[in-house]
C-alpha cells in the first residue's frame, strides 16, 4: 500500500458534497473505472457476472456494473474499488480484449433527487441538450455540457450520474453546483 | 387619472411606480405603457432623428416610440419598451433621448432643421472634407445615434440556458395557439405553450366578444387550468420564441424575474434551445397605421391598442377624461374600438372612415374623408377632418388610427421563406417552403376572426400530430364571432406636411418619395437608404405601409414591390442572457493540471495554455522579475534536477494485434520495429505531407502501446486516429482510447534524476545498463502504487517522465520535491521547460506551425520511404521537397540584444521584401547557460549558412540585430547528457 495520500479531483481530501433544495451532488472518489474494447470478430464478454449492455445503456451486475460508450466498447465500474488496479481485474476476466485504466480519467458526480425524477429533470434541462423523455432508467449517454465532454447515466429514478474529464472536475463541479442554486 | 371600470387588471392591488421622477400609482396587471396613460401621461418620449414629443403607439412587442429606461445602476435597461413592461411596485423608468427635461427637449432643434436631415443625408453630408471624418463627423454622429445609454458598468444580475424538447412547440397563446395548444395536449404528446406575455389569452383579453355566451377571458381562464393540469403540457408565459434555427430548433428567451421587484439574486432571464418535432406559429397580427402629416404625436396610436387600453387595462388613451376621441380608419375594425370605447364611457366624437360605403356600428358620428393635419405640441389636442374637399379642425384628446392588420410571419421566414401577398387580406401572409414541421395558424395567417382562429389552431394541431402518426381528434370550439372586418387599400394620406411611416427612425413618406428620386427603389435599398425598419422594432408597424407607398410611387403593385422578410430575433435579446450566465473565469471551462494545489503552493505562475492552466514558473523570495525565476530553474535543471508536470501532453493507448501496423501508417517513421520496453520519437504528417505533430511512442508489450503527442494537438491527433481507426482502415485489429488525464506524468530532469527517481521506485533497477535512454516500463513507486516510467528528455539532460494515477500525482511531486531536496530538486515551469528546448532545439509548437515540413525541421530522413503513411508521399511532391530552408539556431553578434520571435530573416546588405524573406524566427529565449539571448528559425539553406551573419528584422519596432547562424543545439550538441 502506498503512502502517498490521493487527493480528489477537486484537490481536497474529502469528496464533494453539496445539497440544494430536493438535490444532492456528490462527489463518488471511489469508482473505479476500466474500459474494455473488443477486437475485430470477437465476441461481448461477461465481466464478474455482468454481460455487456446495449447501445446507450448501463447494467448493473453482481459485482460492476457497465455502460456502452462505443461500438464494441464499454466502460466497466467498480464501485469502491478506486484503490485496486480496476484494469487488471477486468483484464483477467476479459484477456483478449483490449482494457484500459480509466478510474482517474473521470470525475463521477452523483446527484440524486429526494422527490422523484423531477427535481433532476429540472437540473439536467439546464445542463444537457437531451430529449429527457428517452432518458429513462438504465440509460446511458455521452453528450455536451458547458462545453464539456460527459457521460450521463441513469442509475434509478432518482439518481443520475455526470461523468466529465477530471481535470476539468472544477468546472464541472461549478456548472453543477450553480445550475442547482440558479433552480431556486 | 383616465383609468376605467373593468379590464383583467386587479382594482384592488395597487403598485407604486416612478416616471422621470415622478410617482405614480397602477395596479396589479398593468404594463408600464396602461399605467402611465391611467395616470393621464401621453407624453413618454422623443423621436430618434427630430427629437419629436412621442407618446404610446402600440399595446405590445412592436411598440416604436414608447421605449424608456428601467432601473437605475448597473442594472439599467435602456430602450425597453414600456408597452410589454410588466408593472411591479417600485419599478423605475425614465424617459430617454433629450436634452434637458422631456417637455422642453433643447434638441428639438433638431425638428426645426429637418430639410437637412432628409433620408441619406449623412452619405451626401459629410463627404468633405475628408480629414474630417474620423475627427469631427464620426464622433458627432456617434455622440448622436441612439436612443437609450448603457450604464458601462459590467452586469451584474444572473443570467440561465436550457433545453427543452418537445412534440409540438405552440408559439403564441391566442385563441389560434390556445386552441392549438389544448387539441395537442389533450392527445397526450408532449407541448409547449409559449407566449411573450406575461398572461395568456392574446386579442381575446382585448376584445369584448363572447365565447359561448360568457366573456373570452373565462374560456381563457379554463383552457389555461386544463392545461397546467395536463403533465405533458408546459406552459411558458413571458417567453419570446425569438427565432427559427436549423433541426427544429428555436430560441426562446423567458423572462423569468424582469417583473419582480425584488429579484433578490434570482435569475432575471434563462435561454432556452427548444427541439421541437413540429410547431404551430399563433404569433397573432399587428396593426398598421395610416400616414398623414403630423401623425406622430402623442395621443394617436393604433386603434386596437386602444381597444386594448380600454378592454384589458382599464385605461383610457386621453389626458383627461372628458377628452373625445377620434378614429381614424379604413376597415370596420376601427369602429369596434369607437364602440367599445363608448361601452366604456370615453366620449367618441367621431369615426373618419374615408370608404363612402362605410357601415355605422354606434352611436357616434360616421365622416367619410381623412385625417390629414393634427396640433398639440405635446399631446394632441385637435384634428383636421377633410370631407369632400372641406376641412375643420376637431377637437380630441386622442386619435386612435387603423390601417388593417399585418400576420406576425417573422418566424415563418427565417429559413428565406418568402411571405406571399394576400389581395383579399390586403397583406403579406407565410408563403411557401415555411420552416421545416412548421404550420401558421390564426391571425398570424390572416385566419383572424375569433372562429377561424380557434379552429385553424385546433386543425394545426391535428396535422402537426398527424404528421408525427398520431391520431387526434378535433376537439370542441366555443361559439365565437366570425365577422371577418371589411376594408380598403388606402394607405397613406397625400397631403403636405410630414407623415411618418416608421415613428422610431424618423422615416416620412416624404423620405420614400426622395429615395424613389434617387433610384434606391428595391425594398432592400429603400430599407437601407432611409433607415426604414432598421430600428429596434425593426419596423414591425412600418414595414408594409412604406412598401404600399413605394408601390404607388412606382405604379407597381405590392406584390410586384416585394418585402423584406425577416432574421431572429423577432424582438431585441439582451446579449447578457445569449451569454448563458456563464462570465469571467467561468466564460469557458478550464483544465488543472493534477499538481495543481503544490505548485500554487510553491508560487507558481500560472499560464494559460489552450484550456490548461499550467505553471509558468515559481516566484521564490527575493525575485522581483520572472527572468529571475526562469534563469534559476534552468540552471537548477542542467547542475541538478527539476520537476515539473507534463500531464498536459495528450496519451493515447492503442492496443491490438495490428497496433505496430496502424501506427506505422501514423507516423511518418518506422514504429512497428520498436523493441518491447523502448520509446521512440515519432512525426506525424498532414494529409498535404506537412508536419502537424510530435511526441513519443512507448510499447509496454507486444501489442499495447502509449502514444504521447503535444498538448496543444492532444484532442486533433486522437480524433485524426479514431477517424484512420474506423475509415480508413477498418480491416485492421486495432483499438484507441485516451488515457491523457488518467495519470499524472512528472518530468524529472537534471544530472542528478537517476538519483533522486532511485529514491521512490520500489527496487527498480536505473542503471544505464538496464534502463537506458528511450526505455520504458511498468513498476511501482512509494510502497505499491502503479506507475509508468520513460526515460525521454526534452531539456536534453538525463530525464524521465513519470506517470501515476492522477490523484496520485501531487503527492508525488511533492515526495519527489522531499526527497530531492538535497540533490537541488527545483519545481521549474513553462517557460523553463521553453528555454531548455529552445536551448536543444527541440521543436514546439512554433515550429510545428503547420507551415513546416519535416525536411525543414531537420527530420526530413525520418520520412520513412519502407513503408507507407499519412503524408508520406504528399511529402516528396513537386514544390514542397524543395523547400530549402532549415531549422538553425541563431547567436546575436552584440550578446546584450535579444534576438525577437517573429523577426524575418535578411542576407545583409539585401534589401528587405518578401522576395528578399531568407526564413523568420520561430522561438527565441534568454539562455542562462549560453549567456545571452538565442533563437532558432527557418532560414533559406540554413545548414548551408553556419557561421554567416544575417539580420533578424524586427520592422514592427523598427529593430534589426545582427545574428550568426549555429547549430540549433546549444547545450550537448553530442547528446551525451541525456544517454549518460
Amino acid at each position: 500500500m502506498t503512502d502517498l495520500m490521493a487527493i480528489t479531483a477537486l484537490g481536497a481530501v474529502a469528496p464533494y458534497e453539496f445539497q440544494i433544495g430536493g438535490l444532492v451532488i456528490r462527489e463518488n472518489t471511489e469508482l473505479a473505472l476500466a474500459s474494455l474494447s473488443l477486437g475485430r470478430g470477437q465476441g461481448a464478454p461477461t465481466i464478474l457476472g455482468t454481460s455487456m449492455p446495449d447501445v446507450g445503456q448501463w447494467l448493473a451486475g453482481p459485482e460492476v456494473s457497465a455502460f456502452w460508450t462505443a461500438p464494441n466498447q464499454w466502460f466497466i465500474e467498480g464501485e469502491g474499488r478506486a484503490h485496486e488496479d480496476f484494469a487488471a481485474i477486468v483484464k483477467a476476466a476479459a484477456p483478449d480484449c483490449a482494457v484500459t485504466e480509466q478510474t482517474d480519467g473521470w470525475v463521477a458526480f452523483d446527484v440524486y433527487s429526494n422527490d422523484g425524477f423531477k427535481p433532476l429533470e429540472g437540473l439536467l434541462e439546464k445542463l444537457v441538450n437531451i430529449d429527457l423523455n428517452g432518458f429513462g432508467v438504465g440509460t446511458a449517454l455521452r453528450t455536451g455540457l458547458h462545453h464539456m465532454s460527459v457521460y450521463l447515466i441513469r442509475r434509478s429514478d432518482t439518481h443520475v450520474t455526470i461523468m466529465g474529464m477530471r481535470t476539468f472536475a472544477a468546472a464541472l463541479c461549478h456548472a453543477l453546483e450553480s445550475t442547482a442554486v440558479r433552480l431556486r | 387619472m383616465t383609468r376605467l371600470t373593468g379590464g383583467v387588471i386587479d382594482h384592488e392591488t395597487a403598485l407604486r411606480f416612478t416616471f422621470n421622477g415622478k410617482t405614480y400609482s397602477g395596479r396589479k396587471g398593468d404594463t408600464l405603457a396602461s399605467a402611465l396613460l391611467a395616470n393621464g401621461v401621453q407624453l413618454v418620449g422623443r423621436s430618434f432623428k427630430y427629437h419629436r414629443p412621442r407618446g404610446v403607439l402600440s399595446a405590445g412587442s412592436e411598440e416604436p416610440n414608447a421605449l424608456v429606461t428601467l432601473r437605475g445602476g448597473a442594472r439599467e435597461e435602456p430602450n425597453t419598451r414600456a408597452t410589454v413592461t410588466e408593472l411591479f411596485d417600485g419599478l423605475r423608468a425614465r424617459s430617454q433621448n433629450h436634452v434637458g427635461p422631456l417637455h422642453r427637449d433643447f434638441m428639438a432643434v433638431n425638428d426645426l432643421l429637418s430639410p437637412l436631415f432628409a433620408s441619406g443625408f449623412y452619405y451626401k453630408t459629410f463627404m468633405w472634407p475628408r480629414a474630417f471624418w474620423e475627427k469631427l463627423y464620426e464622433p458627432l454622429i456617434r455622440h448622436a445615434a441612439g436612443l437609450g445609454r448603457l450604464s458601462g458598468e459590467a452586469d451584474p444580475d444572473a443570467y440561465d440556458k436550457g433545453f427543452l424538447h418537445c412534440d409540438l412547440l405552440v408559439i403564441g397563446g391566442g385563441a389560434a395557439g390556445l386552441s392549438a395548444a389544448l387539441g395537442a395536449g389533450r392527445a397526450g404528446v408532449k407541448v409547449i405553450l409559449a407566449d411573450e406575455d406575461f398572461q395568456f389569452g392574446g386579442r381575446l383579453l382585448a376584445e369584448t366578444h363572447q365565447l359561448d355566451g360568457m366573456p373570452a377571458t373565462s374560456w381563457v381562464t379554463a383552457v389555461m387550468a386544463e392545461l397546467a393540469g395536463l403533465e405533458n403540457v408546459r406552459v411558458m408565459p413571458r417567453t419570446t420564441v425569438f427565432g427559427t434555427y436549423d433541426h427544429g430548433i428555436y430560441g426562446a428567451v423567458e423572462r423569468v424575474s424582469d417583473h419582480l421587484s425584488a429579484a433578490d439574486g434570482a435569475v432575471r432571464q434563462t435561454l432556452w434551445r427548444i427541439t421541437a418535432k413540429r410547431s404551430i406559429l399563433a404569433a397573432g397580427a399587428t396593426e398598421r397605421h395610416i400616414p398623414f402629416p403630423n401623425n406622430d404625436r402623442p395621443g394617436i396610436m393604433l386603434a386596437g391598442a386602444m381597444r386594448a387600453y380600454a378592454n384589458r387595462w382599464a385605461a383610457s388613451p386621453t389626458r383627461h377624461p372628458s377628452d373625445p376621441v377620434i378614429i381614424f380608419t379604413n376597415n370596420d375594425d376601427g369602429h369596434r374600438t369607437a364602440t367599445d370605447l363608448l361601452a366604456k364611457g370615453v366620449p367618441v366624437s367621431a369615426v373618419v372612415d374615408p370608404r363612402s360605403d362605410a357601415p355605422t356600428f354606434g352611436d357616434y358620428e360616421l365622416i367619410t374623408g381623412v385625417v390629414d393635419d393634427t396640433k398639440g405640441r405635446l399631446g394632441l389636442t385637435s384634428v383636421r377632418v377633410t370631407q369632400n374637399g372641406q376641412s375643420r379642425w376637431m377637437p380630441c384628446g386622442a386619435l386612435g388610427v387603423s390601417g388593417g392588420w399585418n400576420p406576425n410571419v417573422h418566424l415563418s421566414s427565417h429559413h428565406r421563406s418568402k411571405p406571399v401577398w394576400d389581395d383579399a387580406l390586403l397583406a403579406f401572409v407565410p408563403g411557401k417552403d415555411l420552416p421545416n414541421g412548421m404550420i401558421v395558424a390564426g391571425a398570424a395567417v390572416g385566419q383572424g376572426t375569433t372562429v377561424k382562429a380557434l379552429r385553424s389552431g385546433v386543425e394545426a394541431a391535428v396535422s402537426s400530430l398527424a404528421a408525427l402518426g398520431i391520431a387526434a381528434e378535433p376537439i370542441d370550439l366555443p361559439d365565437a364571432d366570425d365577422t371577418a372586418a371589411a376594408q380598403t387599400a388606402f394607405w397613406h394620406v397625400s397631403r403636405k406636411g410630414r407623415a411618418w411611416v416608421d415613428f422610431q427612425n424618423d422615416v416620412t413618406v416624404k423620405d420614400i418619395v426622395l429615395a424613389h428620386q434617387e433610384n434606391m427603389r428595391p425594398v432592400e435599398h429603400l430599407k437601407r437608404w432611409t433607415t426604414l425598419g432598421m430600428a429596434t422594432d425593426q419596423g414591425k408597424t412600418s414595414n408594409i405601409s412604406a412598401l404600399a407607398v413605394m408601390a404607388e410611387l412606382t405604379g407597381k403593385s405590392l406584390p410586384e414591390t416585394g418585402t423584406t422578410i425577416f432574421r431572429p430575433p423577432y424582438t431585441g435579446v439582451t446579449l447578457s442572457v445569449l451569454g448563458g450566465g456563464d462570465t469571467g473565469k467561468h466564460f469557458r471551462p478550464t483544465r488543472y493540471t493534477p499538481t495543481h494545489q503544490w505548485s500554487a503552493s510553491q508560487g507558481a505562475t500560472f499560464v494559460e495554455v489552450g484550456a490548461w492552466l499550467r505553471a509558468q514558473y515559481f516566484v521564490q523570495p527575493g525575485e522581483t522579475h520572472w527572468r529571475q525565476s526562469v534563469d534559476r530553474e534552468v540552471l537548477a535543471v542542467r547542475s541538478g534536477v527539476g520537476l515539473c508536470d507534463v500531464t498536459t501532453l495528450g496519451k493515447i493507448d492503442v492496443q491490438g494485434p495490428d497496433a505496430a501496423e496502424f501506427l506505422n501508417r501514423i507516423y511518418c517513421n518506422m514504429m512497428g520495429t520498436l523493441a518491447v520496453g523502448r520509446v521512440r520519437y515519432g512525426v506525424m504528417l498532414r494529409e498535404d505531407g506537412h508536419a502537424y505533430d510530435d511526441g513519443t511512442c512507448a510499447r509496454l508489450s507486444e501489442n499495447h502501446f502509449v502514444v504521447t503527442t503535444t498538448t496543444a494537438n492532444a484532442a486533433i491527433v486522437y480524433r485524426n486516429m479514431e477517424f484512420a481507426r474506423q475509415c480508413l482502415w477498418p480491416e485492421l485489429n486495432v483499438s484507441l482510447i485516451s488515457t491523457t488525464d488518467a495519470w499524472a506524468q512528472i518530468a524529472v530532469a537534471g544530472p542528478n534524476s537517476r538519483t533522486l527517481l532511485s529514491r521512490v521506485v520500489d527496487g527498480f533497477d536505473l542503471s544505464n545498463e538496464v534502463f537506458p535512454f528511450m526505455a520504458c516500463a511498468e513498476l511501482t513507486v512509494c510502497g505499491g502504487l502503479r506507475a509508468r516510467l520513460f526515460r525521454i528528455s526534452f531539456s536534453g539532460e538525463l530525464a524521465y517522465e513519470i506517470a501515476v494515477p492522477a490523484r496520485y500525482g501531487n503527492a508525488l511531486l511533492e515526495r519527489l520535491a522531499q526527497v530531492g531536496a538535497d540533490l537541488g530538486a527545483t519545481p521549474y515551469g513553462t517557460e523553463a521547460l521553453g528555454v531548455m528546448r529552445i536551448e536543444k532545439g527541440h521543436a514546439a509548437g512554433s515550429e510545428l506551425n503547420g507551415q513546416t515540413t519535416a525536411q525543414m525541421l531537420s527530420l526530413g530522413r525520418m520520412v520513412s520511404e519502407k513503408k507507407d503513411s499519412i503524408g508520406a508521399v504528399m511529402s516528396r511532391r513537386e514544390g514542397l521537397a524543395q523547400d530549402k530552408r532549415r531549422l538553425v539556431g541563431f547567436s546575436p553578434i552584440d550578446k546584450s540584444e535579444a534576438i525577437v520571435a517573429g523577426s524575418h530573416l535578411f542576407t545583409q546588405g539585401e534589401t528587405r521584401n518578401t522576395t528578399t524573406d531568407q526564413g523568420w524566427i520561430t522561438s527565441a529565449a534568454y539562455s542562462p547557460h549560453v549567456g545571452s539571448s538565442i533563437a532558432i528559425g527557418f532560414l533559406e539553406e540554413g545548414d548551408a549558412r553556419m557561421g554567416e551573419v544575417v539580420i533578424a528584422a524586427n520592422p514592427l519596432e523598427g529593430r534589426e540585430v545582427r545574428v550568426e547562424v549555429v547549430s540549433p543545439h546549444f547545450v550537448d550538441p553530442e547528446g551525451g547528457r541525456l544517454r549518460d
